[in-house]
């Protein structure tokens, strides 16, 4: 735990600026198992102090990985230094930040932290067991990574803080060959928030998605590719978040939006059909707790949630302080940095499309002759929101019922064109949070959403 | 500053007294100096002082590694701990091995002192120009840095390595606009060890400013068709990297899983194509001097006249599998230029397309891809007509290095690596 050493230096921050002070740990534990071979075995810990100033429109950084009471008034200094330097420089004169309120938030949650024999012997387990009860392999991984991020927040106007968020998950990956000798691959990661110890209790608890897995590469190494063009599709609640995130929410980033997204022209304006909400959610959504919930910002911001999309009309971005001001906006606590030595970034945190009235089954009936697709391994979207999805796991649907499975593909659109042609939503939203968004920094995120009927471009081979 | 020589040899010792066999240590201390731009005006000035701690011990066959930022005494003693309980807990696997023979070296690279004032002018500069030459580009974010590092490797075959290294390094992310009307964003950059020219003439950044401006309006490919893809030097760079990711890199080696793993030596792309790994090319800015299993980093030939000569994979991969061990660990690449110029080659192609930046999903194992082509633009009849949009490409990485067309004379040069422009054909493109 941090040793709170930052919050009675606020008599030392310069008059006439507005000063954030951060101190963090971020604390990583991996271990992994190739076809049985430990290749991975680490544990790593960052920590230090940062402080960010702003003054007339532009702000000045520091950070150092010491951390004691020289360390703090050194990063002080040249933060309000470099702010200095760069309001002569560039003379922006813009107005002060908005104010968000005062007050203090604290989250501390156990944060216990396993020996590294923990994170083996799991991944031990899991892997004998895939050698045992998975024949035909070509090759298997089993991945286990713990972080957590720990952070003490000290702002000269809005909220400080005391945070911890650890997240825990296991990569599970089979490999095997397909009739025609060709590599097919399937990957799932399972985990969510909380310490090892506490997300995982006993290995033979995966066991079943182990077996679940393994049975869908046995399908997959049968598949077939997919037709390309353009096709009445579902796509599941993970691919719904991955558009979500990618391809609707980066460009909804205030910060995105004055780089010039493509929803720098459609605020108020309708971009998606009406049956699309979508929201980044701060720590709880639907009366549950958000997969990496998020009670205040690394500007001092309480989190609220920031609705994007309501009924598929475009209402909203996601705003620092500065933006927010920009805009004219609510800064809804989007404001994070993923390092001590990272600043504040606009980046999401549990953005999600809201789920309708559907049930799946009827929605894969409905289908006469399209795809059901369900996993991915990948996602990138453009400012323009044109996207594309690798899809790992989906199947044929013929007539209403699923078909064969599918090998590897893409699905490709423009995210405000394809959401006008969402003409079903799912009534269960599936969440996912095991990868890191990427932006400048790294960040945790959780997606998610339920499934979707739409018009989709598929890459076919 | 602190004497790491000292440090990475009290830490060695900690770790054998711990009862490692084996061990290595890096430690090293960095400053950074950074400006930002972000919606085309200045946003933030950076300095940043961080430490890198990284040790592995190994103890009969059993491997554990740590890092921290931190040197205290208490913060050093709990780090060895860790990392010997870690390995304590692994299975044993004699393949773990350092580099035998180790030697002290010394290497100093680069620029060590930042000109901050001028590194600011040179940035005000490159905005400045964009907005005078290239009115329709947006400026999302631009990140111009200077990074400084002093570092010392050690471990307990004798390996001692110091090294000084400062750069620039200039990151832009941009995009076209004209009304509403918007290019793909892109993104480039390059490092360079002094201030002496424009940012505007770094790598690729004014061609890719130019190119960027003319895709602001796009069409799709209506039908499908199997034609010639030409990558820009940029996007050469990412397909060689999935090639060596998918074919040649330690997971698939181990695993068996490469469909290069019976290739060694022979035969696996036109014999136009020579990829090299030259961390001492005169070209490179900061190149690798070492690994981190004790091994001096030496210049590799990758694939040369088409023949693969050696894979990237480690020591460990390497004592695992009997297949040699990459000379450094698969940076500064290099393709030798060819001899059309980039003009000759597009009025070579009946129908084709010029593919700036590929968004794709990860390879398949066999080297399958399917993506979307950014940034790019359609060749008919030898010309290049219109920039695309929604538009996908689709092929397989080991029959497009045995499909080649032409290599470029040109090539871009941007502290990374020196790249041309190549063009594959057999490649399926499909509109909407």
């Amino acid at each position: 735990m941090l040793d709170d050493i930052i919050t009675k230096r606020k008599k030392d921050f310069a008059p006439g600026v507005q000063t954030e002070l951060r101190a963090q740990i971020n604390k990583t534990r991996g271990v992994s198992l190739l076809s049985g071979s430990l290749t991975t075995n680490v544990r790593s810990e960052v920590s230090g102090v940062s402080a960010r100033v702003y003054k007339n429109g532009v702000y000045g950084f520091s950070s150092t990985a010491e951390y004691d009471d020289d360390a703090v008034a050194a990063v002080l200094a040249a933060a309000t230094e470099n702010a200095v330097f760069m309001d002569k420089r560039v003379a922006k004169g813009a107005p002060s930040l908005p104010p968000v309120g005062t007050g203090q938030i604290m989250r501390e949650i156990t944060n216990s932290d396993p020996a590294q024999k923990t994170y083996i012997d799991f991944a031990k387990a899991i892997d004998a067991y895939i050698e045992q009860n998975c024949p035909g392999l070509s090759g298997r991984g089993v991945s286990v990574r713990a972080d957590s991020m720990e952070k003490l927040i000290c702002v000269s106007e809005g909220h400080d803080g005391h945070i911890i968020m650890p997240r825990s998950y296991v990569y599970l990956r089979l490999t095997a060959d397909s009739p025609s000798g060709n590599p097919v691959e399937l990957f799932v990661p399972v985990g969510g928030l909380g310490t090892f110890d506490t997300v995982f209790s006993d290995p033979a608890l995966l066991f079943p998605k182990v077996d679940e897995l393994y049975e869908k590469l046995m399908q997959k190494r049968e598949g077939v590719y997919p037709d390309a063009g353009e096709k009445t599709c579902i796509i599941s609640g993970e691919l719904t978040g991955m558009l979500a995130h990618e391809a609707v929410g980066h460009t909804v980033e205030a910060d995105l939006v004055l780089g010039g997204s493509v929803a720098a022209h459609n605020l108020g304006k309708t971009v998606a059909s009406p049956l699309v909400t979508m929201i980044d959610y701060a720590h709880t959504c639907l009366g549950e707790p958000t997969p990496l919930p998020i009670y205040i910002d690394d500007e001092g911001t309480p989190a609220k949630d920031a609705v994007l999309i309501q009924d598929g009309v475009l209402t909203g971005y996601m705003n620092s302080r500065q933006t927010a001001e920009q805009f004219g906006m609510e800064p809804t606590g989007n404001a994070r940095a993923y390092l001590f030595s990272d600043e504040p970034l606009i980046r999401m945190r549990n953005t999600a499309i809201v789920p309708g009235t559907s049930k799946l089954e009827d929605m894969i009936a409905s289908v006469e002759d399209g795809y059901y697709f369900i996993d991915t391994n990948n996602g990138q979207a453009d400012t323009t929101g044109e996207f594309m999805f690798g899809v790992c796991m989906g199947y044929e649907i013929k007539n209403g019922k699923l078909g064969r499975a599918l090998l590897d593909t893409t699905i490709s659109g423009v995210a405000f064109d394809m959401l006008k042609t969402v003409d079903m939503v799912g009534d269960t939203i599936s969440w996912s949070s095991s990868g890191f968004c990427g932006k400048k920094q790294p960040m945790p995120v959780g997606l998610g959403g339920p499934a979707i009927r739409c018009k989709i471009t598929v890459g076919g081979r | 500053m602190m004497n790491f020589e000292k440090l990475t040899g009290e830490v060695i010792e900690k770790l054998r007294a711990a009862g490692a066999d084996q061990a290595c240590c890096t430690a090293s201390t960095s400053a950074t100096r950074e400006f930002n731009v972000d919606g085309g005006k200045f946003s933030l000035m950076r300095t940043l002082f961080d430490n890198s701690l990284s040790i592995t011990g190994i103890s009969g066959g059993k491997k554990g590694s740590v890092g921290i930022n931190r040197f205290d005494d208490a913060a050093v003693e709990q780090a060895v701990a860790d990392c010997m309980a870690s390995a304590n807990s692994a299975a044993p696997d004699d393949a773990w091995q350092f580099a035998p023979d180790g030697q002290a070296h010394t290497f100093t690279q680069g620029v060590l002192e930042a000109d901050v004032d001028r590194l600011f002018d040179r940035t005000a500069e490159l905005m400045q120009q964009i907005g005078e030459k290239f009115p329709k580009i947006m400026v999302e974010q631009l990140i111009v840095s200077h990074v400084r590092s002093h570092s010392v490797y050690r471990n307990t075959n004798g390996a001692l390595y110091t090294k000084d290294a400062g750069y620039y390094n200039v990151e832009l992310m941009f995009s076209g606009h004209e009304g509403e009307a918007a290019s793909s964003f892109f993104g480039t950059g390059g490092i360079t060890d002094n201030l002496d020219c424009p940012f505007m003439k770094l790598g690729s950044i004014e061609k890719d400013l130019a190119d960027v401006e003319k895709q602001i309006h796009t069409k799709s490919v209506k039908d499908k068709f199997t034609g010639v893809m030409l990558l820009t030097p940029g996007c050469l760079g990412s397909f060689l990297g999935d090639i060596a990711d998918n074919f040649a890199s330690d997971g698939p080696v181990l695993e068996g899983t490469s469909i290069w793993k019976d290739k060694l030596g022979q035969q696996v792309a036109d014999e136009r194509i020579t990829v090299s790994f030259a961390p001492h090319a005169k070209e490179m800015v900061c190149g690798q001097s070492f690994t981190s299993e004790g091994f001096l980093a030496e210049d590799f030939d990758f694939i040369r006249e088409g023949k693969l000569e050696s894979f990237l994979t480690s020591l460990y991969v390497s004592n695992k599998t009997g297949v040699p061990r990459a000379k450094n660990s698969g940076s500064s690449m290099i393709v030798q230029p060819g001899e059309q110029s980039v003009e000759e080659i597009i009025a070579s192609i009946d129908r084709g397309i010029i593919v700036g930046r590929f968004s794709g999903g990860q390879p398949s194992t066999n080297g399958d891809f399917s993506g979307v082509a950014k940034n790019s633009f359609l060749i008919e009849n030898g010309k290049i007509t219109d920039a695309v949009s929604e538009t996908m490409i689709s092929g397989n990485l080991a029959d497009m290095l045995q499909n080649v067309a032409a290599i470029s004379k040109e090539t871009v040069v941007d502290g990374y690596s020196v790249l041309p422009y190549a063009a594959f054909g057999g490649i399926t493109v499909s509109g909407k």
